[in-house]
C-alpha cells in the first residue's frame, strides 16, 4: 500500500448521520485519503462548502475509520454534540449531502507500549476519540498504515455524562473488551456524581498505569491535579474553539509551561494531546 | 496569459499573496499549498521583543466574518531571524516580512536588520493591528504615517509597503502622507474594529473587547477604499477583505488593485489560493485580456 498523503482537502459524501444519544450523533465521511491516514487523537475540520455563515470550519475528533469489504480504509466516523450554530446544521446532514473537510490535523496519541492499564476518563461527547485508541492500544486496529500492534494490558473507560440518555457508545467499548465505568451527575445510570468522584473510588492506580482525559476544562484540570496526587502519567486531550486547524490563526491557544514561565502552544498544532503536567493550570 | 504584476521594483509571478497573519510562518502550510504558486507569502507580524499575545478568547465568529484580538503574538526579531527567515527565504516565491513596533524608532530598526538579510522581497509595515494597546496604531494620524515610513525608508534598501487601517474618517491623506514618505506600495486595509456581545452573561466574547472584523462580510467596505486610493495615489495597491473567490479578486483588481492579499478564507478554506491562480487565466480571457495588469484599475465610475 501507497503511504497516504499527509493532508487531505476537498468535498466529501457523508454515508450516515446516526443519532447515538440524545442531541449526540455518528457521521461517517466517504474518504479513503482521510480514512487511510488519520491516527487516533488526530482531527479533521469540518465546513459547510456553499455556505458563509456558519463561515469557519469545526474541529471534530476522529471516532473511528471505516472499512470496506477488501479491508481497505473507505471512511472516517466523527461524532458530535449539538450545541451551536454548525452542529445544528449537521444534525440535518442525510446520506448523499456533502461537506468540505480538512485534516489529519493535530498530533495522535502517543503509542501506550508497556502500559499495564490504559484509563480512558471521558466527560460528555469528551469520549469521542477513545473508541479508536482503545482499538489501536488493544491491537485490534491499525491506523495510518501502521498495523495492528497491542500497546497495553488492558483498557479500562471511565465515563461520565450529566444524565443517562446522553450515554453514547457504551456498548462498541465493551464489545473491544474494554472495562467500562459509568457515572452520571444526577445518578440516572451507573455512579452518581462526577468521573472524579468515581476515579477516588476505583482501585488506586499501579505502577505501570497511564491516564488520558478527554472532556470539559474543570474536568480535566481535576483530573490533572489527581493523577499528580496519585503520581499516575496523563495525558489530556484539549477543546478549544480553533479558526483554520492548521497551525496559522493563533486563536486556539493554550498557556503550557515554558523554561521560563509559560507561553502560549496552539491546540491544532502542538496537541491536541498534552502531557496534563505540561499545561500551566493556573493561567486557564 | 500574463499573470505577473509589478508592485514598484518588484516583479511578482501573479497577483494572488497571502495577507500576514493568516498563513503563520509559512512551514504550517508546507503540506497543504505549493508556495511556488503563489506571487508571495507575507508571514505573520514579528515586532523587536517577543509578545505572548492577548487572552483567551482571541476569536470568534461572526455573520460571514470573523472577529480576532490576537495581539501580536510573536517570538520576537532574533527567533525569527533565527529560525523562520532561513527556512522562508528557501520557499520559491516573494518573501514580504511584515513588522510592527512601538515608536517609529523601533520600526526603523527593525527594519534596518532586516535589510541586511538576504532573500527578503519587501517589508510591509503593519501601522494597523487594532488590538494592541499602547499607541501602535500610527495609521489613524498622517503625521505620524509619515515618520514611521520615513524613517523607515531612510535605513532601509527593501522595498515598503505600509498596511494601513480603514479604521480612519479618510484614509486618503493617511495614503498620501505614506507616499510622501517614499513608501512603494500601500497594503489596503487591515480588519475593521467590532466587538461581539454576549447579552446573557453581559460580557464581550473576546477578552480584548474589541477586535478586528475580517472575512467576506467586509469585502465590500474594503473594495470602497481601494477604489478611492487608488485613483488619489500613483503607487501600486496590494487589495486585502474578505477575497474568497476569483470574483472577489478580478473585483479587488478592475477598482484598482495590483495585486491581492487572501487573509481569512486560508482558515476557512486552506487550498483556496491553489484554487485562485489556476482559475485566473480563464477570468482574465473572459475579459478579453492578456495580462493581469492591463484590467488593474479599469473600472468606469
Amino acid at each position: 500500500m501507497t503511504t497516504p498523503p499527509r493532508f487531505f482537502h476537498g468535498t466529501v459524501t457523508a454515508l450516515e448521520n446516526v443519532a447515538l444519544a440524545r442531541g449526540t450523533y455518528r457521521l461517517r465521511l466517504a474518504s479513503s485519503e482521510l480514512a487511510r491516514a488519520i491516527a487516533p487523537g488526530q482531527f479533521v475540520m469540518l465546513r459547510f462548502p456553499d455556505r458563509l455563515d456558519p463561515l469557519l470550519g469545526r474541529a471534530f475528533a476522529l471516532m473511528d475509520t471505516v472499512r470496506d469489504e477488501h479491508g481497505q480504509p473507505h471512511a472516517i466516523d466523527i461524532g458530535y454534540y449539538v450545541v451551536g450554530k454548525m452542529t445544528r446544521l449537521l444534525e440535518r446532514l442525510r446520506p448523499g449531502d456533502r461537506l468540505s473537510v480538512w485534516g489529519p490535523l493535530g498530533k495522535p496519541f502517543p503509542r501506550y507500549d508497556g502500559v499495564r492499564e490504559l484509563v480512558l476518563i471521558a466527560g460528555g461527547i469528551g469520549q469521542t476519540p477513545f473508541l479508536a485508541l482503545a482499538q489501536r492500544a488493544l491491537g485490534l486496529v491499525g491506523y495510518s498504515n501502521q498495523p495492528a500492534r497491542r500497546e497495553c494490558e488492558q483498557v479500562r473507560l471511565v465515563y461520565g455524562t450529566r444524565t443517562a440518555d446522553l450515554l453514547a457508545s457504551v456498548e462498541d467499548f465493551q464489545r473491544l473488551g474494554v472495562v467500562v465505568h459509568i457515572c452520571t451527575e444526577d445518578g440516572s445510570a451507573g455512579y452518581a456524581g462526577l468521573v472524579t468522584d468515581l476515579l477516588a473510588e476505583l482501585p488506586r492506580p499501579q505502577r505501570g498505569d497511564y491516564w488520558v482525559a478527554c472532556g470539559p476544562m474543570p474536568m480535566l484540570r481535576a483530573v490533572a491535579k489527581l493523577a499528580q496526587d496519585w503520581q499516575v502519567p496523563c495525558h489530556v486531550s484539549l477543546e478549544s474553539p480553533m479558526a483554520c486547524g492548521t497551525g496559522i490563526c493563533y486563536s486556539c491557544v493554550t498557556p503550557v509551561r515554558s523554561l521560563d514561565g509559560w507561553d502560549y502552544a496552539r491546540v491544532c498544532l502542538d496537541g491536541p494531546i498534552f502531557d496534563a503536567c505540561q499545561i500551566a493550570w493556573d493561567k486557564i | 496569459m500574463d499573470l505577473s504584476v509589478q508592485i514598484g521594483s518588484v516583479r511578482l509571478r501573479n497577483p494572488i499573496l497571502v495577507a500576514s497573519g493568516t498563513f503563520g510562518y509559512g512551514r504550517e502550510m508546507a503540506d497543504i499549498v505549493q508556495f511556488s504558486q503563489l506571487g508571495g507569502i507575507i508571514p505573520k507580524t514579528i515586532t523587536l521583543e517577543p509578545r505572548a499575545g492577548n487572552a483567551l478568547p482571541r476569536s470568534v465568529e461572526t455573520p460571514c466574518g470573523m472577529l480576532n484580538a490576537i495581539g501580536l503574538d510573536n517570538d520576537g526579531l532574533a527567533h525569527f531571524l533565527e529560525y523562520h527567515l532561513p527556512y522562508l527565504r528557501t520557499l520559491p516565491t516573494a518573501l514580504i516580512v511584515n513588522i510592527a513596533g512601538k515608536s517609529a524608532a523601533e520600526f526603523a530598526e527593525l527594519a534596518q536588520r532586516l535589510s541586511e538579510q538576504p532573500g527578503i522581497t519587501a517589508l510591509e509595515l503593519n501601522l494597523s493591528c487594532p488590538n494592541v494597546a499602547g499607541g501602535l496604531d500610527f495609521a489613524t494620524d498622517p503625521r505620524l504615517t509619515f515618520q514611521v515610513v520615513e524613517q523607515v525608508k531612510r535605513v532601509c534598501r527593501l522595498p515598503v509597503w505600509a498596511k494601513l487601517t480603514p479604521n480612519v474618517t479618510d484614509i486618503v491623506p493617511i495614503a498620501r502622507a505614506a507616499v510622501d514618505a517614499g513608501a512603494d506600495a500601500l497594503s489596503l486595509v487591515n480588519t475593521f474594529v467590532g466587538m461581539a456581545v454576549d447579552w446573557r452573561r453581559r460580557r464581550p466574547i473576546l477578552a480584548n473587547v474589541t477586535g478586528g472584523l475580517s472575512g467576506p462580510a467586509i469585502k465590500p467596505l474594503a473594495l470602497r477604499f481601494v477604489w478611492q486610493v487608488a485613483r488619489a495615489v500613483p503607487v501600486p495597491i496590494l487589495g486585502i477583505g474578505g477575497i474568497t473567490t476569483l470574483d472577489d479578486v478580478l473585483e479587488f483588481l478592475v477598482a484598482g488593485a495590483s495585486a491581492v492579499q487572501v487573509g481569512t478564507a486560508n482558515f476557512f478554506d486552506p487550498t483556496v489560493t491553489m484554487r485562485l491562480v489556476a482559475g485566473l487565466p480563464e477570468a482574465l480571457a473572459s475579459l478579453g485580456a492578456q495580462s493581469v495588469q492591463e484590467i488593474v484599475g479599469s473600472l468606469q465610475a
